[in-house]
């Protein structure tokens, strides 16, 4: 259990303190101001589902965390197979959800080399044995028609989904795990909701008008100041990090996380779909909720990496 | 360059649960993984705990067609699938009453994943039902389970069959194979809590057609009685 770590016992704290809040705000507003807020409250009790299952999860401690963040990928993949159609093809769908197993494996175990958590080698040469394990999926049966559209989805299904998504599991083996983790969350879907907020606001110019007719470059901007200020406010949480370090953090989180959100709506919008699915109530699919996380993780993970190493700010 | 054609699934837009009640289901791959797990798990249950006994297994043709079975409990649908190979577990349909097994979470777990049931109504809309089987029997290798008494027996005795399942076959070139449950009331009777441990036995019999019947209200009557007295006599020379 994680409760001896004051790290996560603080961001237990203000995660538990946002959903008060958040819940008081609405509660006000739905006394005082006379306007729909249906929607608000169904994102609400989305947020009210999946604040205490990811507390839990990350609870339990470095496995159930990374298991917990495999069962998403899984979930969020499955939206992306159903969206797309790839589901009817059993073969592929099959190689791509043992590609995420096959990710969190290598997250878990130890590496034979150097005796650390997780197996750092493997898990950045994984899509190469996916991808090599998706074109031999088609070699075994025989088949050609249709294939390269096949091949395609799956392979973008797992180094989107299936990887990058996988390097936020693969930051439980960091010696600041929990704040390393829990910060991004936070940060991301802050980011998220600053974005909507100030486009509600002060919007005026459309960001991409054909990927998302919703969002706004005033929007992007109020998002993008919210997550540069968020490193310095949890400061705590990122040890060992410069300023200048921090600032990256703040820049990756505010043009990431707007990059994911913008990407999944590519894919909307092509598929001609409005949500990938319907697991969250309020927020759509799993897909719709984790797209700024997926963009964010692995450039937050080879920032810290790099800068630092994964391994070496304890 | 064309343009790819995706075929998104028909139901992105609805919960795990409304994607479950709905009929026809897409295909999901963790549905049926989980189907012959469990498959694998009662069909050794049924043998050891229940003692069954599958007889006249010869006659199920392998395409297509339909079983027609007196109605004693909720075992006799996985008494009848186990007499198919797991692979046809996905293309085979008991009739489950709508009203019972898809307005309740658990039961409509059990009625879709388990046993890969079809909505049925008892009520004047079962019309649009009819229609569902016609169309599932359309697609090769659909097999049909139906219980023409329309509810469990209350004293294992069988019950008058209704004209639905006439409805269903009339006019229809496809093998109807009626099939005796015998053991299914003594082990778990309306009511029950727990299955007991008695012997379950399913004969089934030889295939019927009933192709070159007119659609309509009395052949369709004809058929059911038919076929009532078909599941009365399989295994006693009647069949």
């Amino acid at each position: 259990m994680s409760f001896h770590d004051p790290v996560f016992l603080r961001f237990f704290g203000i995660y538990m303190g946002l959903l008060a809040v958040g819940g008081s705000v609405l509660g006000v507003l739905r006394a005082t101001v006379k306007r729909d807020l249906g929607h608000a409250w169904r994102s609400y009790r989305g947020w009210l589902l999946m604040v205490p299952v990811f507390l839990g999860a990350v609870a339990l401690g470095r496995v159930p965390t990374v298991l917990f963040l495999a069962v998403l990928a899984g979930l969020a993949f499955k939206e992306f197979a159903r969206g797309t159609g790839l589901y009817r093809d059993w073969g592929m769908t099959v190689t791509v959800y043992a590609g995420i197993l096959g990710v969190a494996l290598v997250t878990v175990v130890q590496d034979p080399t150097y005796g650390r958590p997780g197996w750092l080698g493997t898990f950045l040469a994984m899509p190469v044995y996916v991808v090599a394990a998706i074109l031999i999926v088609t070699i075994l049966r025989d088949r050609t028609r249709g294939q390269l559209q096949s091949m395609a989805l799956a392979t973008i299904g797992f180094i989107y989904i299936g990887w990058m998504f996988g390097h936020l599991a693969f930051l439980v083996n960091a010696p600041h795990a929990y704040g390393y983790l829990m910060y991004l969350v936070l940060a991301v879907e802050a980011n998220d909701i600053a974005a909507y907020v100030c486009g509600r606001l002060f919007g005026r110019r459309k960001l991409r008008p054909h990927v998302s007719p919703g969002k706004t470059v005033e929007g992007a901007i109020g998002a993008l100041a919210v997550s540069l200020a968020l490193p310095f406010v949890f400061r705590f949480a990122l040890p060992g990090l410069t300023t200048g370090q921090l600032a990256l953090t703040g820049l990756i989180v505010g043009v990431g996380g707007q990059l994911g959100d913008l990407s999944i709506s590519v894919i909307k919008r092509d598929l001609g779909v409005k949500d990938m699915g319907a697991l969250i109530p309020g927020h759509g699919g799993v897909l719709d909720r984790i797209d700024s996380l997926i963009f964010t993780a692995p450039l937050f993970f080879h920032m810290v990496h790099y800068c630092q190493g994964i391994y070496e700010l304890a | 360059m064309r343009r790819w054609r995706y075929e998104s699934a028909g139901d992105l837009d609805r919960t795990l649960f409304q994607r479950l009640a709905a009929f026809p289901r897409e295909p999901d791959l963790v549905v049926y993984t989980l189907r012959m797990i469990l498959g694998v798990l009662w069909r050794g249950w049924l043998r050891v705990y229940q003692r069954l006994r599958i007889r006249g297994g010869e006659n199920l043709p392998a395409g297509s067609c339909v079983i027609v079975a007196n109605h004693q409990s909720h075992l006799d649908s996985l008494a009848i699938l186990s007499a198919l190979p797991l692979r046809r577990m996905h293309h085979a349909y008991p009739a489950a009453a709508r009203d019972y097994f898809f307005e309740n979470i658990p039961r409509l777990c059990i009625a879709t994943v388990m046993v890969n049931a079809v909505p049925f109504a008892r009520d004047p809309k079962g019309c649009e039902s009819l229609r569902t089987c016609r169309k599932l029997l359309a697609r090769p290798g659909t097999v049909l389970i139906l219980y023409p008494e329309g509810t469990r027996s209350a004293t294992g005795e069988m019950g008058p069959f209704l004209p639905g399942v006439g409805a269903i076959v009339a006019g229809r070139d496809i093998p109807v194979v009626p099939c005796r449950l015998d053991g299914a009331f003594e082990a778990c009777p309306k009511h029950a809590r727990f299955p007991r441990p008695r012997r379950i036995t399913a004969t089934f019999g030889k295939p019927m057609r009933f192709g070159d019947r007119p659609r309509g209200r009395a052949s369709a009557e004809a058929i059911a009685s038919e076929l009532r007295a078909a599941v009365r006599g399989v295994g006693r020379g009647g069949g």
